[in-house]
């Protein structure tokens, strides 16, 4: 079995509102599945009970065939899996650079007791992460702003940069919370490139989009879903053509 | 001259705690009350073992250090595991029991305080070596604390306090930072009262009771939360206060009560007026790479 | 020692003793739910009202109706201050949680020592006499005051739980403790809802400090220490319910009063606090609403 994120059963109710019901899917390799559906279905809720924000009532999920099951926000992290999230959530006191320096897996500078015993290494450490970063700001063009304040980068390129933060985690899982929601242009062909390339590089990605054409262009399958559950999945242009998800998404 | 003296070693120890109190409640942003009881524990700790064991000083005030270091896990295991709100119940709670606890032990003196607490330090030398000393733990604190925060770890505490969910989504374990840096502030106030216990050889509940907090708040929130010399600044300014009423020759029980409310009114005096205090936060060390 | 007859005595002024810590709870627990604010200048606002009416009796000599009622003014034009120059300011800049704290807690603070100045630190009781009339009633002596305490606590109770029922006003105060942003929405004035649930509040707090303080004796920082009693039981009660501190506190209250039979008074202080610890230890249920004001 080579998928990567296997999610099998997975239920989650806030009060009365089911937002995540009997939900399986699998995500492989080099795949980039696409997650669509109307506002309010649950795909970003997803998102949280896969990462671990928020925790699921009933489920089975796996990273590799590893049970998450019971692991907090931080190991699943660890375990390799990364995400974006909507509202970006960048930090916003600090610059490009450092907010992708704290962000790989394995950050040296989180111990006290490696800080104040193994000075040495957490440096190396941090001197490696940072040519990572500037290997990642480099394939996105964004090396020069690698010491600015995020809050003075105009929006696309704080998208950017808030993937190129995610992109930190050299895990096998990669969650995109709408990517291309608000950036156009230039911005939006290289967010298109870099996620292309990770999933080349082996990565299971799975995107959140309402951006039909970032879909078609990129996905290689995808899954409806709609009030917690998985209406239809498979091919993208079976799933765009079929009228019953038009009526649901566009209402018409 | 032993006045100056005990003016200068009281300057030491207020900067270790407010420096302390700063790194706990400044830099990590943990709401907390608890910083007298830390103070008190280091105190009664390295007190208690001169007293039965003949413990020297020094040894004396690291285990008060290690004494108040792990207590802080007893506060901050249980309500850091639920959320960082939950911290400051928890140290209020924690700080009026154990005092409780303190006042009403025979072990520790019960009301009446710890007194006779034999240093081997005696003479005219008494003066000047405690000076040295506490304000040597002043300097050093500061200096700890600094290289703390411009480091690596501190860049991820900026990033904790700029957005937690975010910082943990990434793989840092915040609780964990939290619960280390409330130990090492904790720890850092017991070697204040480890000096204070050997120097002033006699210790009182009253000396440690939730007012005290006031004190250490105004030196914090005056002096400028989040940054290096804040709490210095507040430190000696706490100190300069007093020695200002006192040439009002008021009778002593006017005295404390006028002292706190010229400090609680100075902390809501900037609390509005000047909110980062006298000495705003400095900017972290930047990061060296090769694209410069 | 397990005499039913003791029992039952304790039972009984366990729970008219408890009468002055639901109305603190009460308090605190409203302005949390309805402001998601961590009142901590609640012991200001209870030092304020008892040296108020303490002033009022036996400074002025002013008749205990007219003292109570300079009580209510004095607390209420400090509390409104406190949250018209103080509160709202802080909201508006969107101050963190520990700002609010230290806010709060230094305001009682201030409050402590302005009043030790002013009435130093002796202890003084409402009344010059605390010992009121005693009957009893089957086997339990029953004394006016613990009729005042019982009949005042359950009519302001029954009150509040009425108007907030039933009254258009409570209906806004109920909306804006849900969602303060979707009730402003809709045309409800979150401020002013504020402002009535602090009056609230100090309606409260005057009433229990009138019914501990003619009883015992105060000294100002005595409500610190009331009023983290007041803290544990909102917590233990759950965060958003009013009712539930105000059982609690009920509870707690009967707690320390049962545990004479077992441990030596010197540590009754005591029980509070592993009772706060084993709250936090084994009902996590998590501060969600947190301690920034709506």
């Amino acid at each position: 079995m080579s998928a990567v994120l296997h999610l099998e059963g997975v239920f989650k109710h806030f009060g009365g509102i089911v937002v995540a019901d009997d939900i399986t899917l699998e995500i492989e390799r080099g795949q980039i599945l696409g997650l669509i559906g109307p506002n309010g279905a649950g795909k970003t809720s997803l998102f949280n009970i896969v990462t671990g924000v928020v925790p699921a009532d009933a489920g089975d999920i796996r990273v590799n065939g590893v049970s998450i099951a019971g692991k907090g926000i931080h190991e699943r992290a660890r375990m390799g899996i990364a995400r974006t999230w909507q509202n970006m959530r960048l930090f916003r006191t600090m610059t490009v650079l450092e907010n992708m320096v704290v962000a790989p897996r394995e950050y040296a500078g989180e111990s006290m007791v490696r800080l104040c015993f193994r000075p040495g290494a957490v440096r190396r450490a941090d001197e490696q992460a940072c040519e990572q970063a500037l290997a990642i700001l480099e394939r996105m063009q964004l090396e020069r702003l690698a010491d600015n304040a995020v809050t003075d980068l105009p929006y696309g390129q704080q998208k950017l940069v808030g993937l190129a933060r995610a992109l930190m985690n050299d895990g096998p899982c990669l969650l995109l919370d709408e990517p291309m929601a608000g950036v156009e242009g230039h911005a939006y062909e290289t967010m298109k490139a870099v996620v292309r390339q990770e999933a080349q590089a082996g990565r299971a990605v799975c995107v959140v989009e309402h951006n039909i054409s970032f879909i078609k262009d990129l996905c290689t399958s995808a899954v409806f879903m709609s009030a917690g559950r998985i209406l239809e999945r498979g091919q993208i242009a079976d799933l765009l053509a079929s009228k019953t998800l038009a009526e649901l998404y566009f209402g018409t | 001259m032993e006045y100056v003296y005990s003016i200068l070693i009281l300057v030491g120890i207020y900067v270790v705690l407010a420096s302390s109190f700063n790194l706990i409640i400044g830099t990590a942003g943990l709401v907390s009350i608890a910083h007298p009881i830390f103070f008190a524990l280091g105190a009664y700790t390295s007190g208690l073992l001169a007293i039965h064991f003949g413990l020297n000083p020094i040894a004396g005030t690291l285990a008060g250090a290690a004494v108040a270091g792990v207590f802080s896990l007893m506060i901050s295991l249980p309500s850091l595991r639920v959320s960082g709100d939950y911290l400051l119940i928890t140290s209020i709670g924690f700080q009026l029991g154990l005092l409780q606890v303190i006042k009403n032990l025979e072990l520790t003196g019960s009301q009446g305080g710890l007194s006779n607490i034999p240093t081997p330090i005696a003479g005219p030398e008494r003066g000047w070596i405690f000076s040295l000393v506490a304000l040597a733990a002043g300097a050093a604190t500061v200096l700890l604390i600094r290289w703390i925060v411009r480091g690596p770890y501190g860049r991820a505490i900026s990033a904790m306090r700029d957005d937690e969910l975010a910082f943990v989504a990434l793989g840092r374990d915040a609780t964990r930072i939290k619960i280390v840096i409330f130990a090492v502030g904790s720890a850092l106030a017991g070697i204040a009262g480890g000096i204070y216990a050997f120097y002033f050889q006699y210790l009182s509940p009253e000396q440690f009771e939730i007012l005290a907090s006031g004190t250490m708040l105004t030196m914090v929130v005056v002096g400028g939360m989040g940054s290096t010399w804040g709490p210095v600044v507040g430190a000696v300014l706490l100190l300069a206060l007093p020695q200002a009423i006192t040439f009002l020759r008021l009778p002593l029980s006017y005295m404390a009560p006028l002292q706190g409310m010229i400090f609680t009114l100075l902390v809501i005096l900037f609390l509005f007026l000047r909110p980062q205090g006298l000495v705003a936060p400095e900017a972290p060390a930047p990061l060296r790479h090769k694209k410069q | 020692m397990f005499d039913p007859a003791v029992l039952a005595q304790i039972l009984w002024t366990g729970l008219a003793t408890s009468s002055y810590m639901v109305l603190f709870t009460i308090a605190f627990s409203l302005v949390l739910k309805v402001m998601k604010l961590w009142n901590f200048a609640q012991a200001g606002m209870m030092a304020i009202a008892f040296y108020a009416m303490y002033a009022a009796v036996n400074r002025f000599a002013w008749p205990t109706a007219a003292a109570v009622v300079f009580g209510l003014a004095v607390t209420l034009a400090a509390t409104l201050a406190f949250e018209i120059w103080g509160l709202r300011t802080l909201r508006a800049r969107r101050s963190s949680s520990l700002l609010f704290f230290i806010f709060t807690l230094v305001c009682s603070e201030f409050a402590a020592y302005v009043l030790t100045l002013v009435f130093g630190t002796e202890p003084v009781t409402l009344f010059p006499e605390i010992l009121s009339p005693v009957r009893v009633i089957g086997q339990i002596a029953v004394s006016d005051w613990d009729l005042l305490g019982v009949g005042v606590t359950l009519a302001l109770g029954i009150a509040l739980a009425l108007y907030l029922r039933f009254s258009r006003d409570g209906q806004f105060v109920l909306a804006v403790s849900d969602n303060a942003e979707l009730a402003e929405l809709y045309g409800i004035d979150a401020k002013r809802v504020y402002l009535v649930a602090f009056s609230i509040a100090t309606v409260f707090v005057c009433a229990g400090m009138y019914l501990y303080g003619s009883r015992t004796a105060v000294i100002p920082t005595a409500p610190l220490q009331l009023m983290l009693f007041a803290v544990i039981a909102t917590l233990l009660g759950g965060m958003g319910s009013v009712l539930g501190g105000a059982l609690a506190a009920v509870g707690l209250s009967l707690l320390q009063s049962y545990s004479v039979l077992f441990i030596p008074s010197q540590w009754q202080g005591l029980i509070l606090y592993v009772f706060l610890f084993v709250t936090i230890l084994f009902f996590p249920g998590g501060v969600r609403r947190g301690f920034k004001a709506a």
